[in-house]
């Protein structure tokens, strides 16, 4: 019942607000709620179900976006030469699950040295990949110039949906809306299967779960695919919404706000890394700028100087850091605990038997 | 042909040799304790058996087949399950969970099979938990399937792990302490319960315990080791009047000459 | 192309090596954590990062007493040091103290999560208080102490070698990172509080039960790594001029290689790990493009420290010098 309400509230809310300017800045955040929100998805499968601790998710996030952004504007004609690009905006729509693929091949590329290991260790290398990878797309212009390095790609071709060009705010919110429902289709389906619960078991105790069967191996990797699919699928929706990418949009700032999106919605909970996801996009995106603005018109205006240091906006890494620590000593389960299935024991017995066959 | 046989097994830690030369083979649908001092390898046996740790020598088979080289989810998927010492539960998810997650050898699904719902994945499904639950209230637990495992009683818990490992339909259950911290009620429970599983599951069981009245009470075959050595084996009757076996326990001189 | 390489390769070697203990002290800090907490301290970069602000503001403000050029270098730069390692080293205690202790029993991934927000803070919190102490600028340019170059006429010993030539700080560094590692490894394996470390790393409840008191001796763990951090953090500055507040991240990155590298909880592993991986990239940074006929240049200096980290824990998780450890079931 709360999920229909939410989507109602999801697809009226864009109606409800104002037109203009206001409206499309609403949007542009909304669709950044959404965008976000599936990549806490993704992010939620690997640290708060399975219990893996990736720091360098951004990673996936920029592969999508990369991927796309090739295609999709001349650049992809520096190196192929069979056909001519970009491509049109029709091929938007495939590149969503090329971009997600590519990214989880990534992600079992890595996996495949690192998930050996004891799970220790896997945060510094995957820290260390969320910046390898930034600087190999900084420095593929050459010998061929692949990303167009520093510079970044721009001019990307925007998504085209019955020969019209989704260029603003508001229509990308619907796809983002609908790219999320379909993450979060899957997300509660593998929740609720073999899948999520031996993610869930290899968190709770390695040794135990390998004694019922679990290979341990093959599970991290497949939470570790998943999870860089929905990151990778979310890159060419960013790349396509903002039709300019370049590597400062992948830093590890990045890799640690969608983990604070995790950590303060509740790790392995999906309302609350979906409520977290919202939390911090806002925080990020409207809150800290409009308190900074603000500073600035005080500073302007009422002659109370605040210098520039202070501005809120700045100060992301201190306010990330802050709720990082004192979530993980207060509040480790997050705002919204994860839950656990409940099952009617009737099911079972033979009265839910009989029940369950006259309905 | 033997169940499970053990020959000239061997483990070195670091220099120090915690097992040496053990040889042993364990009859189907029998009840066998290990025995011995703290230290005396007992529990490094179980996790050889179980593929935690590689041998350093000999050889284990299971019905002729060698299990060298196989991970602990290959062991447990060829039929060998096992509880342990130190508790170890999923202990954030419900006691229903557990059990399931034990059933997990048996349920062909994947990440597309579930995504897609497929009908075999609902049926394979439903067929678990039905079978889960049975085992639940088989061992006395189906009152609480929607508890957090972590929050059950210790005898509760040590119950849901018996039940977990049964649910992967093991031919060998290997029982490490299963009484340890139980009260003498709670241990004539367990005793029972451990019959009725070789009864009713047709199950080989292996066990280690230090309660010498449940271990003469349960075992046909009682295998003792110390310092890593097997020094005895056989029925309790010849165990118990065994000078090694009581020195072993009580220190030399303790036997009269 | 050889001839190329040999040519320079003693000039790799002096910066390699320079860079390499640099890394070396870092990563001993990690390890020395590690080995007793089993916990990676993600805030160890940024110690050194804040050792090296802190040491650079001291300089300078002997710098704008006068004092240099009228008092010995040397002097003033372990004077700098002595400071600076106190303060890093009380800002490790309290760390440990608010951020790690209360999660000593927490799942690990909570404990790692802490780690990560302590690196976050202190690295916004050095960023802040540069911005405002330095006109709005976030990096610091210390004073410059050595202004010599001290050149090695290689091609009159060897007609195929290029002259090398360092910065006399070089030796000034290498002296003092030596010096301090002698120091701990003699601390570690000869006195009563090295001995305490060591059982605390091995059993903390048997160390506990053996009277051995664990909480102080894991904040004079966490004092000492940070200290030793934060004076290297000085040498960093003093060798490399200008730093800002993200130098601790990457840096940090790298030198916990070392340790992973050299053997994880091994303090000479960590020595060992250190020289090595600064060898590697400076040969890198030389040679990279040379070698690979301009395809990839010295931009890719940075990614060797990963590789050599992921090849580690693939054919020796337990490093070079380290011990196999088996978890008990």
């Amino acid at each position: 019942m709360w999920a229909a309400a939410g989507l109602v509230l999801a697809v009226l809310l864009p109606f409800a607000a104002s037109q203009g300017d206001s409206y499309e800045s609403f949007m542009d955040v909304s669709t950044m709620v959404g965008i976000y929100v599936c990549m806490a998805l993704g992010l939620n499968i690997v640290v708060g179900m399975a219990g893996l601790l990736d720091l360098g998710f951004v990673a996936f996030f920029a592969i999508g976006a990369y991927t796309y952004a090739i295609f999709a504007t001349p650049q992809a004609n520096n190196f192929l030469h069979f056909m001519d690009f970009p491509l049109s905006g029709n091929t938007f729509w495939l590149f969503i699950l090329i971009g997600g693929l590519v990214a989880s091949l990534f992600g079992v590329l890595l996996g495949i040295p690192v998930l050996r290991v004891k799970g220790d260790y896997l945060a510094i290398v995957t820290l260390g990949f969320g910046e390898i990878i930034r600087i190999v797309f900084n420095n593929m212009d050459k010998p061929i110039n692949i990303t167009n390095g520093a510079l970044g790609l721009s001019s990307i071709t925007p998504p085209t949906l019955f020969g019209i060009q989704l260029l603003n705010a508001s229509q990308f919110y619907y796809v983002v809306l609908v790219v999320a429902l379909l993450v979060l289709f899957i997300i509660r389906k593998l929740e609720a299967s073999k899948v999520g619960r031996s993610w869930r078991a290899v968190r709770e105790n390695e040794i135990a779960a390998q004694a019922m069967g679990i290979n341990l191996f093959k599970t991290k990797l497949t939470a570790f695919a998943v999870g860089a699919l929905f990151s990778g699928m979310m890159g060419v929706i960013f790349a396509s919404k903002q039709t300019f990418i370049d590597p400062t949009s992948f830093t590890m700032l990045e890799s640690i706000t969608i983990l604070v999106m995790v950590v303060l919605g509740g790790m392995g909970s999906v309302p609350g890394v979906i409520l977290g996801a919202a939390v911090v996009t806002i925080l990020n995106l409207q809150v800290l700028t409009e308190v900074s603005n603000w500073l600035t018109d005080l500073s302007v205006n009422g002659g109370i100087a605040i210098p520039d240091v202070l501005s809120p906006s700045k100060m992301q890494r201190f306010i990330f850091g802050l709720l990082l620590i004192l979530f993980a000593l207060y509040k480790p389960k997050g705002l919204i605990q994860e839950k656990n299935r409940i099952v009617d024991p009737k099911k079972f017995t033979e009265a839910g038997e009989n029940a369950h066959a006259s309905n | 042909m033997p169940m499970l046989q053990i020959k000239d097994l061997g483990k070195n830690f670091a220099g120090i040799q915690a097992l040496k030369d053990v040889s042993l083979s364990v009859e189907p649908n029998s009840i066998t304790a290990f025995i011995g001092p703290n230290g005396a390898g007992k529990t490094t046996l179980f996790n050889m058996i179980t593929g935690v740790y590689p041998p350093s020598t000999g050889e284990i088979l299971l019905e002729g087949k060698s299990l060298l080289g196989c991970k602990p989810d290959e062991i447990s998927r060829r039929g060998i399950a096992r509880t342990f010492q130190n508790i170890r539960l999923f202990s954030k998810m419900t006691v229903f969970e557990n059990v399931l997650v034990g059933c997990h050898n048996q349920l062909k699904t994947n990440v597309l099979t579930a995504v897609l719902g497929l009908p075999f994945t609902k049926k394979e499904e439903n067929i678990a938990e039905k079978e889960a639950y049975k085992l639940l209230q088989f061992v006395g637990l189906a009152e609480s399937l929607n508890e957090e495992a972590g929050n059950l009683s210790y005898g509760n818990q040590r119950k849901l792990e018996i039940a977990r490992a049964l649910a992967t339909k093991p031919r060998i259950l290997l029982l490490d302490e299963p009484a340890a911290g139980m009260n003498p009620r709670e241990t004539r429970e367990l005793t029972d319960l451990i019959l009725k599983i070789r009864d009713e599951f047709k199950l080989t069981l292996i066990l280690i315990e230090h309660d010498m009245k449940l271990v003469m009470k349960l075992s046909e075959h009682i295998i003792v080791l110390d310092h890593g050595e097997k020094i005895a084996e056989g029925n309790s009757h010849d165990i118990q009047n065994n000078p090694k076996v009581i020195e072993a326990y009580l220190g030399t001189g303790a036997v009269a000459k | 192309m050889l001839e190329n390489i040999l040519r320079t390769l003693p000039q790799v070697l002096f910066d390699g090596i320079t860079l390499g203990t640099v890394y070396a002290v870092i990563a001993l800090g990690y390890t020395m954590v590690y080995g007793i907490l089993k916990l990676i301290n993600f805030a160890h970069g940024e110690i050194f990062m804040t050792g090296a602000f802190i040491g650079t503001a001291i300089l300078l403000a002997f710098s704008s007493l006068g004092w240099i050029g009228t008092l010995p270098i040397i002097i003033l730069v372990l004077v700098a040091m002595f400071l600076t390692a106190g303060v890093t080293g009380a800002i490790g205690v309290g760390i440990e103290r608010i951020a790690y202790r209360p999660l000593r029993k927490a799942p690990k991934l909570i404990a790692l999560i802490s780690a990560i927000g302590i690196s976050f803070l202190l690295q916004d919190l050095v960023r802040f208080t540069t911005e405002f102490a330095n006109d709005g600028n976030f990096y610091l340019i210390g004073p410059e102490l050595f202004k010599s170059n001290i050149n090695v006429p290689l091609s009159k010993m060897a007609s195929f070698l290029s002259d090398a030539s360092f910065k006399t700080s070089f030796l000034f560094v290498l002296v003092t990172a030596v010096a301090l590692m002698i120091i701990l490894d003699v601390f570690v394996n000869k006195t009563k509080w090295g001995m305490a470390m060591r059982a605390v790393a091995q059993d903390r409840d048997t160390a506990a039960l053996m009277g051995v008191n664990v909480n102080k001796t894991i904040s004079l763990t966490f004092f000492i790594g940070s200290a030793l951090g934060g004076a290297t953090g000085v040498l960093f500055a003093v060798q490399y001029g200008t730093i800002d507040p993200y130098i601790g991240f990457i840096l940090g990155l790298k030198a916990f290689t070392a340790a992973v590298l050299g053997g994880i909880g091994n303090i000479r592993g960590a020595v060992l790990g250190g020289l090595i991986i600064g060898v590697v990239e400076m040969f890198a940074a030389a040679n990279l493009s040379t070698l690979t006929n301009h395809v990839i240049g010295a931009e890719y200096k940075d990614v060797f420290a990963f590789i050599i980290l992921i090849l580690v824990l693939l054919f020796k998780p337990e490093g070079l010098l380290g011990k196999a450890l088996h978890e008990k079931v």
